[in-house]
């Protein structure tokens, strides 16, 4: 006990040395979570249109007021030619082109089809997909109304089969984004900083060969990495204070389940990636192979993890090696937690998944750091 | 004579360390997969969970009409509302609709209904799109209603305003084509200068770098022997995405490979030349490591308008943007496959990335002589 106590000591000691190391944790649990919430979105909002009207009607002056009665297109510019358009749509000034016909108002006074075109740029797909889908909405809605009024016209009132869709946004009804990308950032932080400071503070050791010294000590292997990853965990659960700071005070997320389930799945999905970081340092000979084999395993890992996009938008193969990804738990576990409100009831399968993956790869380094030691 | 001489001991170092070459040369491709595949907000195979409480042959109708859409897939067949908050909680259905007990009467009476649609809003850009979609298979469903009812009176009618979408610069609107363009931006930025850095800091923390100084090199010498090597690793990998991007993934590429493969070698010069800066202002690998993440992955994963656009950031974060040269040579790649552009568009952008490469060099070459000194 006394000798395990005097190598947590040791490490302590060494941690507050590395000033530099300490900042950058801190960075990336604060600094980079405001930046990131704050300028990353793939929220489709604000849209401007460009409007090529060439039938000049009062109905096409109601369908582009439809568009611009949404909370989505904002800005409506009217232009006068095609070239326009190409040059707004290619600048980026404006996210959608809408083409009126010619003969637009005529069809739909005579009870015909008349045709409008949306003009997308495909450059950024995934924009053009969602205000495709928006777009879509907003005319078929225009279709139906003109439809009901024409009918009404030629006399035939009254009610007519309907079925209005009612939609419940449940557990971000303002379709945040920043909400979810703040959880993610806490997430990636997590990760990033339980497996590469591990990995980077174990391999140090090896290459300035002092770890030649401390295998000499009595310090049995596990006493080694139980000291070694004191510190880790201290800075890295006390930084999660700041950052949740962040998250409610600054960005409003709402924290509808128990405080203490976060620690606890904190502290388990630490516990998991610092025996991944563990791994690698028995893995590489110096820094620059560490960092190397982290970011190996560290890309496909998150990557798969549903942080940056849902999983349910890959392809099946994606989303079975998804499975793998113990980020992919614990973000299912801080969203469950954060915004749907449940608690170890519903979670207790993916907390426990996440420290099997730990409790296979702690002794499985153990071991290879033994081996490494009587080579 | 001097360099050729430092980038032989410099190639003999790197193929040394198999790992460090291996991983320089793989992890790229690893990534142009996980992003060639992964990385897309394509809404398809939405899982759905339904609650009928009508069960007649009308609710199963408007099941069907989901499910053929293509975009929804009703798994979950549920017998109450407390069912519906077991499921979403969970996060097995992103999404579920309840369809009320008279649906079927109220449209056989030729009254208005309504149909319930519960989406999860935890990842709002999805949640989105996934609303737009129910609504418009409802509306769409609606319209049908409605043409039946007038069909049974013997009207017919169509619906009055129908759309045309068309897509330019990339129609089949397909993630790939224009994530791999921008995958360029962010790979040549992610692994060559960090290598370079590391490779000079090393030499620092060895000592070795004393032995540099005492001998007759030069330090532009010595800094073009250090960053060559690591410059025709970046190329190399540069050329292996370009093949597999349009050979594997089969992007189309508009514009003139000669332009790009110029592009490219300017940003390549550019890249290398932040981690040479990085290597001037740190004094450890770990710190060199660290830095060249801030000032290389970092910003040109996130803020090269690579996945994230730039448009929809706050003011102060657009400009910020403008620091780094991986939104230039972004928009440049882009442009390039998507839109075929030549230079007289994509001047302004390559002129800037010359500019930053000779300030690198200088300063670092600068910062170098005073060591000497």
């Amino acid at each position: 006990m006394e000798r395990l106590i005097a190598a947590i000591k040791k490490e302590f000691l060494q941690f507050k040395r590395d000033r530099m190391l300490i900042i950058l944790i801190l960075w990336t649990y604060t600094i980079e979570v405001v930046m990131c919430t704050m300028a990353l979105s793939f929220e489709v909002k604000n849209l401007h249109m460009a409007v090529y009207d060439m039938d000049r009607s009062q109905w096409s002056q109601r369908l582009v007021e439809k568009f611009t009665a949404t909370e989505y297109f904002t800005k409506a510019i009217y232009i006068s030619s095609l070239k326009e358009m190409d040059s707004l749509l290619d600048s980026g000034k404006v996210d959608m082109g809408l083409f009126i016909p010619l003969d637009f108002s005529t069809a739909v006074q005579k009870g015909e089809t008349g045709d409008v075109q949306i003009i997308l740029s495909g450059t950024n797909s995934n924009t053009a997909n969602t205000v495709r889908g928006y777009a879509t909405a907003i005319i078929e809605g225009f279709s139906r109304e003109a439809t009901k009024e024409f009918l009404m016209k030629k006399g035939m009132a009254g009610e007519f089969p309907e079925v209005e869709p009612r939609i419940r946004v449940w557990y971000n009804p303002e379709l945040k984004f920043r909400y979810f990308m703040i959880i993610s950032m806490i997430v990636l932080a997590g990760i990033m900083v339980g497996m590469i400071h591990p990995a980077a503070t174990m391999v140090r050791e090896k290459e300035t060969g002092t770890i030649e010294q401390i295998m000499l000590t009595p310090l049995r292997s596990h006493e080694i990495i139980i000291a070694k990853l004191l510190p880790t965990i201290t800075i890295a659960e006390l930084s999660l204070i700041p950052s949740l700071l962040i998250a409610t005070v600054g960005f409003g997320l709402p924290i509808k389940g128990s405080i203490p389930l976060f620690f606890f799945a904190s502290t388990i999905f630490l516990f998991t990636s610092m025996g991944m970081g563990v791994f690698v340092s028995t893995l590489s000979r110096n820094l620059q192979q560490a960092l190397l084999i982290s970011f190996f395993i560290l890309f496909p890992v998150l990557f798969l993890s549903g942080t940056m996009v849902p999983i349910e938008s890959m392809p099946s193969a994606m989303q079975y090696l998804s499975l793998l990804s113990p980020v992919r738990y614990y973000m299912e576990i801080v969203l469950g937690i954060f915004l749907k409100g449940v608690g170890l009831k519903v979670l207790w399968p993916k907390l426990l998944i996440i420290f099997t993956f730990g409790a296979v790869i702690f002794p499985l380094s153990l071991l290879r750091l033994k081996r490494g030691m009587y080579k | 004579m001097i360099l050729s001489a430092l980038i032989k001991k410099e190639a003999k170092e790197i193929l040394r360390d198999p790992i460090t070459l291996g991983t320089a040369i793989f992890l790229p491709l690893v990534m142009l997969f996980l992003f060639g595949y992964a990385i897309s907000l394509d809404v398809e195979d939405i899982t759905m969970a339904v609650y009928d409480q009508d069960r007649t042959q009308e609710s199963r109708r408007l099941i069907e009409v989901f499910s053929a859409s293509g975009y929804f897939i009703p798994r979950y067949y549920l017998d109450s509302t407390k069912e519906i908050d077991e499921i979403m909680d969970r996060g097995k259905a992103a999404i579920a609709i309840v369809i009320p007990p008279d649906f079927s009467r109220d449209i056989n009476s030729f009254k208005k209904t309504s149909l319930q649609i519960i989406v999860d809003g935890s990842f709002s850009a999805t949640a989105m799109i996934v609303s737009s979609y129910a609504a418009a298979i409802v509306n769409s469903y609606s319209m049908d209603l409605m043409e039946r009812y007038l069909e049974q009176r013997g009207v017919q009618q169509r619906h009055l305003v129908g759309v045309v979408p068309r897509v330019w610069y990339n129609p089949p609107m397909k993630s790939v084509n224009y994530i791999v363009p921008g995958l360029f931006a962010v790979l040549l930025m992610a692994f060559p200068p960090m290598l370079t850095a590391l490779a000079i800091v090393r030499e620092k923390e060895r000592g070795t770098i004393e032995q540099v100084y005492v001998s007759p090199i030069s330090p532009p010498v010595f800094i073009l022997g250090k960053t060559i090597p690591y410059g025709i690793i970046a190329f190399g990998e540069m050329l292996l995405i370009l093949a597999t991007g349009t050979l594997w993934f089969q992007i189309p590429f508009k514009g003139s490979l000669l332009l790009l493969i110029s592009a490219s070698l300017i940003y390549v010069l550019t890249t290398v030349g932040i981690g040479l800066f990085v290597s001037t202002i740190t004094r450890t690998q770990l710190g060199a490591m660290l830095l060249s993440l801030i000032v290389t992955l970092m910003p040109s994963f996130l803020f090269s308008g690579f996945l994230f656009p730039i448009a929809t950031m706050p003011y102060m974060m657009q400009l910020y943007t403008y620091f780094f040269p991986a939104r230039y040579f972004n928009d440049i790649s882009r442009d390039l496959f998507l839109k075929g552009v030549g230079l007289e568009y994509l001047w302004g952008n390559i002129l800037f990335l010359v500019i930053y490469a000779a300030a690198l060099f200088t300063l670092a070459s600068m910062r170098f002589k005073k060591k000497v000194a």
